[in-house]
């Protein structure tokens, strides 16, 4: 998965699992930047009577770096209370939820919203007491679902919206057949099956996260107050900016068995970490996974050979015998994958793909880089760069890329020929893919902020 | 780890965690007594870990952070106690949104002492 469950320590805390982070330029207001933080992966639509919520003692951010130091420039911040109407019913409503004041909602959620720069002080209060929409529950509970959560969209003054609540997942993955020892639908009869023959032919792909819902923290702002003064145009190394999440607890708990509840105290300290997709999922490797989550981009430089040398490259050429000779060769020598260092961990600088660049210099740290001068395509491509379209991953990250089959052909090695012409990538590194697209998605992602489907209702789903 | 939604009986009420529990010493004694040496202690604001730390040697500042006034805990906020070495009394405190580290071997040998 994209970073749902990928990390030992994070996979047992839900409620501070970042699981997706979208960066792009809004198709519907150019001169804004939506960026979005998923959290709480893989939620079962009915999962009552306690739906999902953020957790209160969690601290959520989303951190920009536009100088190219691995460092936040910027950071928003969200801190998330409940109140609870009624301690003498089970119950999340009782009776319909027709507006976010509705007093037949129990269980209800609200945040604060600060900016704070270069990583320090206590920052600016953007929003405060900004409501939550309810879980999606059902056509008697929450009837009019849409209008609730367009009524959580709140304009916080500045040109900044922001949304906090439940959504669609959008990132779709064929996690069962991948997680079943690298296998993918598509090409399953050329896996080497180890030696039991179980696949006879191709299948397609099984969108494993489809009818899940996720919480999305999502904020839109104005392009000029995330880039340095002065950002001119796409060459300008100025427009480029560099996106994470974090989710922070206190350093200490201990749980009050008087009172049944965690109590904590001490520094907020990071417990989860996520830029570039599938990173922490993927190419880091299990004994560091934990630490990986717990540390900032800008001390990367230690991951470094993960990114270099990923296990996964040298796995597919034994798990699909004879399908990539020239990536087997390529492990061999022992190169440094030099492509997927400057895709992940320094950007494209120019000069490598004609009329692109999103670099932010030689510091290695792990960031959704966004060139912010790339205006939205009028005709989006899923595989973004690799299918020619300069507003996709990995410039940023929009809710409906193709991530999975765009890291899969760049670990096969297509995008290796980039920094190296003399390697002519396998045949099979540009057709490889989990078999899935967006349509693979059952809810249609918006037009419009936040972008993220209506999420699915525990009335009817699953179907 | 829990989140924790707080009793709010009026619809329109807006302050926060004004039904917060707070734990008692004896409670959040119970809670560190499972762990034994190296562990987790905690106990209410101006318990008795006020006088030894003071004396203690301490080696780290508490540090202030975002959304909260200088990092001190109000007073329905525990203290809580990692014993990270018995024999030498390293310990970290926490409390509100600080921590310290102290070297006290006669405060961590009460500490344990009291839960065993």
């Amino acid at each position: 998965m994209s970073s749902h469950r990928e990390a030992p320590e994070i996979s047992m805390d839900p409620v501070a699992d970042s699981t997706d982070l979208y960066a792009f330029v809004s198709p519907d207001r150019p001169n804004t930047v939506t960026l979005i933080a998923n959290y709480i992966p893989l939620q079962a639509p009915a999962g009552g009577p306690n739906f999902y919520q953020f957790g209160d003692d969690v601290r959520y951010a989303i951190h920009i770096d536009n100088d190219g130091d691995g460092k936040a420039d910027i950071t928003y911040s969200f801190t998330f209370h409940s109140r609870l109407r009624d301690p003498e019913t089970f119950l999340y409503n009782t009776g319909p939820i027709t507006a976010l004041n509705s007093p037949n909602w129990n269980t209800r959620q609200f945040y604060s919203v600060h900016r704070s720069a270069d990583g320090g002080g206590a920052g600016t209060e953007l929003g405060k007491n900004l409501a939550c929409p309810p879980c999606n529950i059902g056509p008697l509970s929450t009837p009019n679902y849409d209008k609730l959560a367009a009524d959580a969209v709140h304009d916080l003054g500045y040109g900044i919206r922001v949304f906090a609540g439940q959504r669609a997942e959008g990132f779709y993955v064929d996690l069962g057949a991948i997680f079943d020892l690298g296998d993918l639908r598509p090409f399953e009869n050329l896996h080497n099956q180890y030696g039991m023959n179980v696949f006879s032919g191709p299948a397609p792909g099984v969108n494993a996260t489809n009818q899940l819902n996720v919480h999305s923290i999502a904020i839109q702002v104005p392009i000029r107050e995330l880039v340095q003064k002065g950002a001119s145009g796409e060459a300008d190394p100025k427009s480029v900016i560099g996106v994470w999440t974090t989710a922070s607890r206190q350093a200490a708990s201990v749980f009050d068995a008087e009172t049944g509840k965690t109590v904590s105290s001490g520094p907020f300290r990071q417990v989860s970490r996520l830029g570039n997709p599938l990173i922490n999922e993927v190419i880091i490797a299990l004994g560091d996974k934990d630490r990986w989550n717990a540390l900032p981009p800008v001390d990367d430089k230690q991951f470094a050979h993960y990114y270099a040398h990923p296990g996964l490259a040298a796995a597919l050429p034994s798990l699909y015998p004879g399908v990539f000779p020239n990536l087997a060769a390529l492990v061999k020598s022992g190169k440094a994958r030099a492509d997927l260092e400057a895709i992940l961990l320094t950007g494209i600088p120019s000069g490598i793909i004609p009329g692109f660049q999103n670099g932010t210099g030689p510091v290695l740290s792990d960031m959704l880089r966004l060139n912010t001068a790339i205006p939205p395509s009028g005709n989006p491509n899923i595989l973004g760069l690799l299918g020619g379209d300069l507003a996709g991953f990995p410039n940023g990250r929009r809710v409906f890329d193709d991530i999975v089959t765009v890291e899969l052909r760049a670990v096969a090695g297509l995008t290796f020929a980039l920094v190296d012409p003399s390697f002519t990538p396998d045949s099979a590194a540009s057709a490889v893919t989990d078999g899935l697209t967006n349509t693979s998605v059952k809810a249609p992602y918006l037009n419009t902020f936040p972008y993220l489907g209506v999420p699915y209702s525990g009335f009817d789903n699953p179907s | 780890m829990s989140s924790q939604a707080h009793s709010d009986h009026s619809p329109d009420r807006s302050a926060e965690g004004t039904h917060r529990p707070e734990p008692s010493r004896r409670s959040v004694l119970y809670g560190a007594a499972g762990l034994a040496g190296a562990g987790l202690a905690a106990t209410a604001i101006a318990g008795t870990l006020a006088a030894p730390a003071a004396a203690a040697q301490v080696s780290a500042a508490p540090r202030a952070h975002p959304g909260r006034a200088a990092g001190a805990p109000s007073p329905a906020e525990p203290v809580i106690v990692h014993i990270r070495d018995l024999r030498s009394g390293e310990m970290d405190v926490f409390a509100g949104e600080a921590t310290a580290r102290l070297h006290d071997p006669g405060l961590a040998a009460r500490l344990v002492h009291a839960v065993r």
